[in-house]
């Protein structure tokens, strides 16, 4: 070590021989990437139990030798894909479900057709998901449902579940949902009443395109997205890296169109009257209050979530009506809550013990 | 062992990181701003509409080309997939009506028994 610069002078040669084996890699590597599709995504073997326009719902094939009495039926936000929850086998929340002896079906949505524009929350809440449980029930034969749901599929997930208090879902678990839209503070900025004319987006454009439903999810960090690229190009020589770049990358993009009357209910409801949390949301005339759910619920947050931040879901819990309720917040961010490395480490281990025990 | 805090790579990765934390918080208070708002809006507002009067000429072109636009090809991609998720029922149908009669499906394998416990109750991970 050099006691005058601080530099340790005879690790310095090694330094510059890794940092050009790196640089011949990142040439070989930058070229693979481009020439190259990603990790095949969403692969674990499923089939289409019902398709209908936007939505449609697989049943996962069972890896255990015997499972819960409780089917499980996943409910994804509607702006993105469902395949975030089955990455590759290792890292899919599906499979670590189905490995555990769940029952598992997902509730999943594409891009909604022109002609859907005119879906409405009455559709999503009073329609699907009740349509798609009864199915779940059919296929399982059970009465019983536990429902999951992700970011706003959780908050269609509290929806349907203040309107049917009386079953069949027999636990809720909501990751990252938020119920305080004031507190998601720059959509809230973004979607002011006082500038955001919804309405003429809505008759001018019918579906919202997913670019613009994407870009107000980059705004939230600006920066980041160029960052990120950086470090792609730092990191080219490591396979594990680009791979997992590669899977976030590409569902971060896949951004969903969202139908138009849907998105004015959104705006209008949550956004600008902030109903959930104030108690007075109704879906097609049927109050939706909080308090009316009594089943058990797992509240799963994440301490650095940017996109639903935790002043946003906090409050949900104290709002239900169930006595078997709890709130954990985890470390990680909206993403990687629910998949990547630290999910298999924290989220997932927590869902099962909780989740097991009332599935019988 | 290079120590991280003289390591031209480490430190330059840090200073990156340190860079996309200020600029965040930096643009993030902007956005704040009732002003950001309003200009953001207004500009949306204009790109939306453009962006429907473009698709609407461009429709118009591609129908006197004779050609079918995105819209008819989505469509058509719609239609498919429609197709195919009435086909998926239709399979599913078959399944039940022949699990009903005694038989067994006819793709699925037989599905496992409900019965399994929690390992708190005595029941292992299989």
């Amino acid at each position: 070590m050099n006691a005058l610069t601080g530099l340790d002078l005879a690790a310095i040669p090694d330094r510059i021989q890794a940092e050009v084996q790196r640089a011949i890699q990142r040439s070989i590597k930058g070229v693979e990437y481009f020439s190259t599709s990603g990790p095949m995504l969403g692969s674990t073997p499923k089939d289409v139990l019902h398709s209908r326009g936007t939505m449609s719902l697989y049943h996962y094939r069972p890896m255990s030798d015997e499972i819960y009495r409780v089917p499980v039926l996943i409910v994804m936000a509607t702006t993105n894909r469902g395949y975030i929850l089955d990455l590759v086998p290792g890292q899919s929340f599906i499979e670590f479900l189905l490995k555990h002896g769940y029952d598992v079906y997902m509730l999943d949505w594409s891009a909604p057709r022109p002609e859907e524009k005119s879906l409405r929350m009455e559709d999503y809440v009073l329609d699907f998901i009740p349509d798609c449980v009864r199915r779940v029930q059919a296929d399982s034969g059970e009465q019983d449902v536990s429902v999951i749901g992700y970011c706003f599929g959780g908050v269609l997930s509290l929806l349907y579940g203040s309107i049917f208090p009386d079953g069949p879902m027999k636990n809720l678990i909501c990751f990252t949902t938020p119920i305080d839209f004031r507190e998601m503070k720059l959509f809230s900025n973004f979607s002011d009443r006082r500038y955001f004319d919804v309405d003429r987006l809505v008759d001018s454009v019918g579906n919202v395109p997913p670019e613009m439903i994407l870009s107000s999810f980059e705004m939230l960090r600006p920066a980041s997205r160029a960052v990120s690229q950086i470090q792609l190009w730092e990191n080219i020589w490591n396979d594990q890296f680009v791979k997992s770049y590669r899977m976030f990358d590409r569902w971060a993009t896949d951004t969903l169109p969202l139908a138009g009357e849907y998105f004015r209910t959104i705006t209008k409801d949550l956004m600008w009257d902030n109903k959930l949390y104030n108690d007075t949301m109704s879906v097609g005339g049927r109050p939706a209050k909080l308090e009316n759910i009594k089943v058990p619920i797992l509240h799963a947050v994440a301490e650095h979530d940017h996109i639903v931040p935790y002043d946003a879901a906090k409050h949900l819990i104290a709002k239900i009506g169930s006595a078997d309720k709890e709130e954990v917040v985890l470390k990680g961010g909206h993403v990687s809550l629910v998949a990547g490395a630290n999910a298999i480490k924290r989220l997932w281990p927590k869902l099962d013990s909780w989740l097991g025990t009332r599935s019988t | 062992m290079t120590d991280k805090i003289t390591d031209p790579v480490a430190l330059w990765q840090k200073m990156v990181g340190e860079m996309e934390k200020g600029f965040n918080s930096f643009a993030t208070k902007a956005m704040e701003t009732p002003e950001f708002s309003q200009a953001m809006n207004r500009a949306g507002g204009a790109a939306a509409g453009a962006q429907k009067q473009f698709g609407d000429l461009m429709e118009k072109y591609l129908l006197s080309m004779n050609l079918p636009s995105r819209e008819q090809m989505t469509g058509i991609a719609e239609r498919l997939q429609s197709i195919e998720g009435q086909l998926g029922e239709i399979r599913s149908m078959l399944n039940q009506m022949s699990a009903a009669s005694g038989g067994s499906p006819i793709d699925a394998a037989p599905r496992p028994p409900r019965t399994k416990r929690p390992p708190s109750e005595g029941g292992g991970h299989k």
